[in-house]
């Protein structure tokens, strides 16, 4: 292999790297069973190298997300000098179609949760304090850009959830304060409320003051919350408001309440703040769980589940947990 | 390593005798001072930096043919500047036909060509072939299937080429 820059260090073979390669695909196309997964895991845990060449295969990955396709693949489809063989030139010249959707995908997708302002790790929560005195708390995965500038104070929620605490504009010209997520757009009318950005849709819910609610795309169509309500909407509509619960920001304080939940939305909730994989078997989903549970370090919460519910939880590696049926 | 100051020595030693000769040789190339000063200075670190078993130092080449030595080092950060430079030229005419709103902030963009630029040279050197079908399925998250299609190529060869590629990027991932 000709000598590259930055080659050195632990090294991974060339065998290992392509069967790290055939992992990555496999994992990446969906179509991955359960018990693919489950020899990915031994694979990876087998040997350090393993590890490592799955490391870099992640990382590789991230750097793709990073870019948006419309711009990358132009220029790293360009004939280089010396290899402008016909058939590289037909194979590139495909690669160059590249519908501007692609481009509106990145600009929505996970590369914008990278590059955003503020960005908090799974299982990492952070408070800020805005340049007006508002407060601002970034739950577990969690991706905000801040951009005030003299007509709107606003937020750009990329991902997860945040707890927004307003303060009166200092400017005395009474600058909006607005929250922007993929779906639509809050306006604080002088409040503290809770935005989860849940993929097509986001969740709103107030706990003091009033929030207007505009989707992007819905007629110009607007509802106003609140205090103790709280409201699901898309891109295209309003939803019903609901009753918020009084708990929708007990993660502020690191803590999670959970009454008579199903294990599998318990999973799902205690899931957002650990890294890796946390899988509830199908045969246990349904039984219910009630308590109030740390946030901040997850593993005694998994560790005491067998002692309230009939489940046993099944470490595979640190990041791979399944509760499943005891004694199996 | 107890060889360190004896080969810090030796590249001292070439330092003295032909920098002067490389930097001129090199601004006969690039037409550009301060790009041959910075080349110039480059080779001498590369050349410190390099591990020993490096083919042009282990036959104490460098010693019997200096100036041939200097220039394969030389030859070699000339090729991945004109690469770099070549790369940020088409990324900027590609930036140039986007719709304006669309278009990244200045620190995206300073993030997106250095990604490119790592992702570029790690692709270096693979057939083709091989890189289209790595990055239609990277950039445009397109499958085997569709790959195959679009390249004329069968899934397996496909599946082939995708692997190879991205074995190859672990590789030299640091």
């Amino acid at each position: 292999m000709s000598e590259v820059p930055g080659s050195g260090g632990a090294g991974v073979s060339e065998t290992v790297a392509l069967q790290a390669a055939e992992w990555f695909f496999l994992l990446q196309s969906d179509a991955a069973t359960p018990a693919d997964r489950s020899r990915w895991a031994q694979w990876r845990a087998q040997h350090a190298e393993h590890e490592t060449a799955w490391q870099r295969a992640e990382r590789v990955g991230q750097k793709f997300a990073l870019l948006p396709a419309a711009l990358a693949a132009p220029v790293l489809a360009r004939p280089t000098a010396g290899r402008q063989r016909r058939q590289a030139v037909r194979a590139m010249a495909m690669l160059l179609v590249v519908a501007p959707a692609t481009w509106l995908a990145w600009r929505h997708g996970p590369a914008q949760e990278w590059l955003a302002d503020h960005r908090t790790a799974t299982g990492e929560r952070r408070q800020l304090t805005l340049p007006d005195g508002s407060h601002i708390q970034l739950d577990t995965a969690s991706a905000v850009d801040v951009r005030f500038d003299g007509a709107l104070r606003l937020l750009r929620l990329h991902a997860g959830v945040i707890h927004v605490q307003t303060a009166p504009d200092p400017q005395g010209t009474h600058r909006p304060f607005v929250v922007a997520t993929a779906q639509g757009r809050l306006r604080a009318l002088g409040t503290r409320f809770v935005v989860r950005q849940e993929g097509e849709r986001s969740r709103v819910a107030v706990l003091q003051g009033a929030v207007e609610v505009r989707p992007d795309a819905a007629g110009g169509r607007l509802a106003v919350l609140r205090a103790g309500e709280q409201m699901v909407f898309t891109g295209q509509a309003l939803g019903e408001v609901q009753p918020a619960s009084r708990h929708v920001d007990d993660w502020t304080r690191g803590v999670f309440l959970a009454r008579d939940m199903r294990l599998a939305d318990f999973a799902a909730e205690l899931g957002r703040y650990r890294p890796g994989v946390l899988r509830c078997d199908p045969a246990v989903a349904d039984l219910r769980i009630s308590g109030a549970f740390q946030l901040h370090d997850t593993g005694p919460v998994l560790d005491s589940l067998p002692q309230a519910l009939p489940v046993a939880v099944l470490y595979r590696t640190r990041y791979w947990v399944t509760l499943a049926p005891p004694g199996r | 390593m107890s060889s360190a100051p004896a080969a810090f020595a030796q590249v001292h030693t070439l330092y003295v005798a032909h920098h002067g000769w490389l930097q001129s040789w090199l601004r006969r190339r690039l037409g550009h001072a301060g790009d041959a000063a910075d080349l110039a200075q480059d080779t001498f670190v590369r050349i410190l930096a390099a591990p020993a078993s490096m083919r042009e130092k282990e036959a104490d080449w460098q010693l019997r043919e200096p100036r041939a030595y200097l220039t394969v080092v030389a030859k070699r950060l000339l090729a991945n500047l004109h690469r770099r430079r070549a790369l940020e030229q088409s990324y900027l005419d590609a930036l140039a036909l986007m719709p304006e709103p669309l278009a990244p902030s200045p620190e995206q963009q300073a993030i997106i060509l250095e990604t490119l630029q790592d992702i570029d040279a790690m692709l270096d050197g693979l057939a083709p072939a091989v890189r289209a079908a790595f990055l239609l399925a990277q950039l445009e998250g397109l499958g085997y299937a569709e790959i195959a299609t679009r390249l004329g190529l069968s899934e397996r060869t496909v599946k082939r080429y995708m692997a190879q590629a991205m074995a190859r990027c672990i590789v030299l991932m640091p």
